[in-house]
């Protein structure tokens, strides 16, 4: 379904991606995790073509996104949805308005075909009666599932989710990720997420990947992962100060 | 004593610098006109409306009625301002009577759209930049383009074009309060009765003149749109950035409409020297 080939990528001096390569199959639920700042988010964008690599190539399908023109690339897009880790609703529309833009404006469907599908989302992630409220009026929860109606509405064939369950108190966390599953499972959608929250990832994954350093130091089932012997990994899993993940930052701190 | 004065490598160096921002910004905004052209007809090739009327709308309300006091009242005082100021001096050789023609000619070829230009960017451009760049910062923008909607065509094509239709109109409001204005002061100093002021009016604007303000105003319209909304889709660095955009987007459009009429200008009077 997707396949990253040894990306680069370089944001002024600084290397985020340095050589990542991934494989997604169908109806897959991938977890990518990693620091803040890590290039998680990155990956998303890349694969969304909102941003180009310095190097490598992005398959998805039969599309090379890398190489797609704008204007195949806008076509390509109405099969990925994205949920943005802010939500980024628009925040001069109400949610029903929100959720029924890409029909709209990517649609031929009668104004009552939109009313009935917009409808139809909003129930699915539990927002039907909030259709009235605007963006400013909705908890961070809220308009997480907004953005997961509007995400669907097209009827994706792969989600990507950066940070879906991030800021979120821990059962609407947990609503969220049993709403992705359910997804991939009743949908068929394929989805990747970007996270650093640990229970969450553990909940959706069917697989794991680690971005460390810029590239993919593991990659495997939530289990084997759990119980991974590559001491980054071990070290993130259980949230410990001891490891090599801040060695170099940690004694900057201690020397202070 | 030492010498302060940076070498002339160092001079040279910034002047390349400044040329190459200055000509990457240009380029930028070209691209912007050009890729919105072309989203918008791309989308009009398959039978479907750029955008929505509802959209074009409410930007022309905004740019259009919304603004009509504002230029009016300007122009109104300085059609007020020309007619008292040129009809003094004018009083003196006896030829008053050149007023009518003299704020008629300057309003409707020179001052209507360039006043209007320098309003809109003002008041319109900044708003556009701020909308915009608000948007940017909040990643709305970079979620249209996730969602496959183009947007260009669905946030710069209505606002670029609203801009384009209602400048002309703004412009002609311009000089019909300046006229109207002027027309107060004749009357009342200068002793010209308003149906001898109309047909002086009548007879010193040539259809040249008025062809001329109002493309130049179309032009206007076009690069203030373009300006304000290229500094709004490229704002950086949150809230701070969204305001020093909006510095920036005003002062730009300002200056490139000045520096647009001047050049405009060069160029007619060239081509027609009377």
């Amino acid at each position: 379904m997707v396949e990253l080939r040894d990306l680069h990528m370089r944001f002024d001096e600084k290397k985020v991606l340095d050589g990542v390569s991934l494989k997604v199959e169908p109806r897959e639920r991938l977890v990518i995790m990693g620091q803040s700042g890590g290039g998680k988010s990155t990956i998303l964008r890349l694969i969304l073509g909102t941003l180009r690599p310095d190097s490598g190539s992005i398959f998805f399908k039969q599309f090379e996104i890398t190489r797609l023109s704008r204007r195949k690339l806008q076509r390509v897009r109405r099969h990925i949805g994205m949920v943005f880790q802010y939500s980024a609703l628009l925040s001069s529309r109400n949610v029903r308005d929100n959720v029924a833009l890409p029909l709209e404006e990517l649609t031929d469907k009668s104004r009552s075909e939109i009313d009935k599908i917009v409808d139809e989302k909003l129930e699915l992630v539990g927002m039907g009666d909030s259709k009235e409220l605007l963006p400013e009026e909705l908890s961070g929860g809220m308009r997480k599932r907004v953005a997961l109606a509007r995400a669907l509405v097209l009827d994706p064939e792969l989600l990507l989710l950066d940070e879906p369950s991030a800021g979120l108190d821990p059962v609407i966390a947990s609503v969220i990720d049993e709403l992705i599953i359910s997804l991939s499972e009743k949908s068929k959608v394929t989805s990747i997420t970007a996270t650093h929250e640990m229970d969450s990832a553990f909940r959706i994954a069917t697989r794991m990947a680690m971005l460390y350093q810029g590239t993919i130091i593991e990659e495997a089932k939530p289990e084997e992962f759990k119980h991974s012997k590559n001491p980054v990994v071990a070290q993130f899993v259980s949230g410990s100060t001891e490891g090599p993940i801040l060695e170099g930052s940690l004694d900057a701190i201690t020397k202070k | 004593m030492p010498n302060h004065e940076p070498p002339p490598v160092v001079i040279a160096e910034g002047v390349g610098h400044v040329t190459r921002y200055f000509l990457r910004q240009v380029g930028s905004v070209f691209w912007l006109i050009a890729n919105t052209f072309e989203e918008t007809f791309e989308r009009i090739q398959h039978g479907r409306l750029p955008f929505s009327a509802a959209s074009f709308f409410r930007h022309t309300e905004r740019v259009g009625v919304d603004s009509v006091p504002l230029v009016g009242l300007v122009s109104f005082f300085l059609g007020l301002t020309m007619a008292l100021l040129t009809g003094y001096q004018l009083q003196r050789f006896g030829t008053e009577r050149l007023i009518p023609g003299l704020v008629a000619i300057a309003f409707t070829r020179e001052l209507g759209p360039l006043l209007t230009g320098i309003m809109i960017a003002a008041r319109i451009g900044a708003a556009f930049t701020a909308e915009l760049g608000t948007m940017q910062v909040s990643e709305e923008v970079e979620a249209i383009e996730a969602m496959g909607i183009g947007p260009l065509r669905f946030l710069v094509a209505p606002r670029m074009l609203a801009l384009v239709f209602l400048m002309p109109c703004l412009s002609t409001v311009s000089n019909m309060a300046a006229i109207l204005a002027s027309s107060l002061v004749c009357k009342a100093y200068f002793s010209i009765a308003f149906p001898y002021f109309f047909d002086l009016v009548k007879d010193s604007l040539l259809i040249r003149d008025i062809i001329t303000g109002i493309l130049k105003s179309v032009l206007f319209g076009l690069l203030i749109a373009a300006i304000a909304c290229y500094r709004g889709l490229t704002v950086k660095g949150g809230a701070a950035g969204v305001g020093a955009s909006t510095t920036s987007s005003v002062v730009t459009a300002i200056t490139a409409v000045i520096g647009f009429d001047t050049l405009y200008n060069v160029v007619y009077t060239t081509f027609y020297p009377t």
